[in-house]
């Protein structure tokens, strides 16, 4: 999933100074299952702009909604009834969710209300780690299931620097060695070899942004596309 | 029954884990109040320690009880359900059955780690461990005429456990032709029943004790072994020549309760024993509901103790599944549906194992205990619980806006078990409490949620307290540990808005404690009209 961490508060409320009407809008998905941006802290970060306003003698109005998803337009039309009431909005969504809702309320202004991280998973309670960088090429088939470009802090495909200390990473004794762990996980599965199999260089140019058609959605996507 | 009581159905066939001599006792005391019984034992026997009789009898009685069901060489490999309703799989070598229990009863034995390295010995013919040395004496195979050193209480804090198994074994040997025998001891307890008397016994029948506190230099060279001390008592240097070497023994919980303790969703405590240090979960239950522990599974406890355990857990087994009618409470948690995304965070943070998932979070009624910590972190305020919802509490806060109307404002929001005690102490006895304060109840501090806290400096609360009772002694185990962390960000968020972390309190009170109650309340006061004047 995607792990977003609140903004601090003084960036949020300093980019909120000349409103007055706030909604704040919680996901109900990624960012909502890593504690960030669900309707949980969607209600306390406007009980905080409420209570910061009062101190400040400034008192704002604020209201909160969650939706399914963000990034998807459907949901984010159940609130075409309500956002006219309001001055701004503050999107507890990661930065797909945010410009989405920008888009689809384009005279609003629009703020983010967490700062998207990355994409990982779950360990415990308020506890992520980050697993995939989204590079477009996934290797993990070779990798015993080890991400070589997330793990590794100089993103090498073809085995370790020379800086590695066997069990961790050069840049950091805490930090473990990407390519160790691959080696024991190749090891332990009997698929050494894999580690002799040359991964071409990647093309970093496919990094700008990138569109997924799932197979099959081909001829749906050409077919809405002409509309 | 309550108006606030309702009944449910649940299970009432017992699992006992472990077959070690805590586990046929259970198994026999909760077979003897009337439930069926499964006991399972990973090895191909149940209670081998051949101490005593009395442990032979207790095995063929279980085998001869036809409501004990006696499965060896099982283990457990998977729990689902909750308390009144658990489905365990239970494997046999390549076998699983899934069956179905009201309550479970961990009965997990000990392990042992010799600690040779402590000493700079290697483990060889003349240097044995302790088990080592059992296992010797047990098959009759120790040749008679030796002298035995053993080296005891320098590697370890001492439990009077470990010296026990020395004595033991000194009484096996006396019984030896023509041993010598001599303990070197450092840091031992004999405080456990019978222990002095073993010692005094062993010491009229020859055996010689050192007692020091700095370890023997023991050499090794080549066959010949030598131990030297300084004797305390004689004031010089003493040097035996031993034929063995037995050395002390570690005694640690079992490695299978860590690997239990997942499945069963209970907590273990840093030494891996299955019982928290928290008086409400004496003598034996868990954190969680319906499932109990006994014996060295909740900590380290004799055989004796052990079977001592039995007793109580049949009593608690009774208490809890009692005809499989359940009273329990109607203020339940209860999950919105449409509201929740199943992002486990309840499932994780349920102190009491209530919660499990389908396609959304389901609580259990027959296990949930009404703490509320569920709702308190569900980030999508997915959990409500029932006198206690949301709505009820807001209501709450606004209400004592209006009423109160005496400055400052001070909400105090009280766990019923020990804050609210403490503060109705604190009225009946005279105590000062200050003009303005509002005391709202909460089930356990677990259900004080940052957005209460934060809606009453909203709705104009001066000053807000958290009064929880003392970790260690929370109903739920985790409510105030929750409440205190809580209170840590809020104050984070308060000093982030401008406000003085001290108009946040979070205390932790006894229901007694009601005098303490008063200085923190009275100085909370003193300090917000401090810094509004
Ligand atoms: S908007 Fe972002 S956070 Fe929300 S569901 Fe979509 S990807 Fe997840
Ligand atoms: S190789 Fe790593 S960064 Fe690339 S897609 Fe796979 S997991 Fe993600
Ligand atoms: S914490 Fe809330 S959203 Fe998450 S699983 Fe539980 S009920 Fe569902
Ligand atoms: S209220 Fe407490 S016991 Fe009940 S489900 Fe929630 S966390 Fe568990």
């Amino acid at each position: 999933m995607i792990v977003a961490e609140k903004k601090p508060f003084d960036e949020i409320s300093g980019m909120l100074a000349g409103f007055d009407k706030v909604l704040t809008v919680g996901c109900k998905t990624c960012v909502a299952v890593c504690l960030a941006g669900g309707e949980k802290e969607a209600v306390l970060l406007n009980k905080e702009l409420m209570l910061a306003r009062k101190v400040a003698g400034k008192p704002i109005e604020t209201g909160a909604a969650l939706v399914e998803r963000q990034c998807d337009m459907e949901f984010l039309a159940e609130l075409d009834d309500i956002v006219g009431q309001y001055d701004a909005i503050v999107s507890m969504a990661c930065g797909a969710g945010v410009q989405f809702m920008a888009e689809r309320y384009p005279e609003k202004p629009v703020f983010p209300g967490v700062n998207t991280t990355f994409i990982g998973v779950n360990r415990d309670v308020g506890w992520y780690e980050e697993k995939c960088r989204s590079c477009g090429n996934c290797l993990l088939g070779v990798t015993g299931g080890i991400c070589p470009i997330t793990m590794c802090a100089k993103s090498l495909m073809n085995g370790p620097c020379g800086g590695t200390n066997q069990t961790s990473c050069e840049i950091n004794k805490d930090q473990p060695c990407a390519w160790y762990a691959i080696y024991k996980r190749l090891a332990g599965q009997n698929r050494l070899d894999n580690i002799l199999k040359i991964t071409e260089i990647m093309d970093w140019r496919n990094n700008v942004p990138r569109t997924i058609v799932q197979p099959g959605y081909e001829q749906r996507k050409a077919a809405f596309s002409e509309k | 029954m309550n108006a606030d009581k309702k009944i449910i159905r649940i299970a009432t066939d017992v699992l006992v884990i472990g077959g070690g001599t805590a586990g046929v006792a259970a198994a026999n005391e909760v077979a003897g109040k009337g439930y069926k019984v499964v006991l399972t034992s990973k090895e191909d026997k149940v209670a081998q320690e051949t101490k005593n009789g009395v442990i032979a009898d207790m095995v063929a009685k279980a085998e001869a009880n036809a409501d004990i069901e006696i499965m060896k060489n099982t283990v457990v490999a998977k729990v689902m359900g909750v308390p009144g309703d658990f489905a365990v799989t239970l494997k046999t070598g390549d076998k699983a059955v899934e069956r179905k229990f009201g309550a479970i009863v961990v009965a997990t034995g000990l392990t042992t780690k010799v600690l040779n390295d402590a000493y700079g010995l290697e483990l060889g013919p003349k240097v044995i461990s302790q088990s080592q040395l059992e296992a010797l004496l047990a098959q009759g195979k120790l040749e008679s005429g030796k002298t035995v050193a053993f080296l005891v209480g320098f590697g370890q804090d001492g439990n009077p456990l470990v010296m026990e198994r020395v004595l033991d074994s000194l009484t096996a040997l006396g019984k030896v032709a023509e041993t010598d025998a001599y303990v070197f001891v450092g840091d031992i307890k004999l405080a456990a029943d019978g222990l002095d008397q073993l010692y005094a016994q062993a010491r009229q029948e020859g055996v010689i004790y050192f007692k020091t506190t700095d370890a023997p230099k023991v050499s090794v060279d080549g066959d010949a072994m030598c131990i030297s001390i300084l004797d305390p008592v004689l004031r010089q240097q003493v040097e035996v020549a031993p034929d063995l070497i037995v050395v002390e023994e570690a005694i640690l919980a079992d490695e299978d309760n860590a690997a239990l303790a997942e499945p069963l969703q209970i907590e273990a405590d840093k030494n891996g024993f299955l019982q928290p240090d928290n008086v409400h979960y004496f003598p034996v239950k868990s954190t969680r509901l319906g499932i109990f522990v006994a014996g060295a599974a909740r900590d380290l406890l004799s055989v004796e103790q052990g079977i001592q355990d039995a007793g109580n857990v049949a009593l608690e087994v009774k208490k809890f599944l009692g005809d499989g009618n359940l009273e329990v409470p109607s203020n339940t948690a209860f999950v919105d549906v449409d509201k929740c995304t199943v992002c486990l965070t309840c499932y994780r943070c349920c102190p009491h194992g209530a919660i499990f998932w389908d396609s959304r979070a389901i609580i259990a009624e027959a296990a949930c205990q009404g703490c509320g910590i569920c709702a308190s972190e569900c980030p999508n305020d997915a959990i409500q619980l029932g006198d206690y919802a949301d709505e009820a509490m807001a209501k709450a806060i606004q209400d004592g806006q209006g009423t109160s109307g005496k400055s400052p404002w001070i909400v105090a929001f009280c766990c019923k078990n020990s804050g609210l005690e403490a503060v109705n102490m604190a009225k009946t006895f005279g105590y000062r409490v200050p003009a303005g304060l509002q005391a709202i109840e909460v089930p356990c501090a677990g259900k004080i949620d940052m957005d209460y806290v934060m809606d009453a400096f909203v709705q104009g609360a001066d000053g807000v307290m958290l009064l929880t009772c003392h970790n260690g002694n929370c109903k739920s185990d985790k409510g105030a540990l929750y409440a205190s962390w809580r209170a840590a960000e809020i104050k984070k968020m308060l000093a982030s808005v401008g406000l003085p972390e001290d108009r946040l309190v979070c205390a932790s009170l006894a229901n007694n404690m009601g005098r303490k109650f008063s200085e923190i309340s009275v100085e909370m006061e003193r300090s917000i009209k401090k810094a509004s004047s």
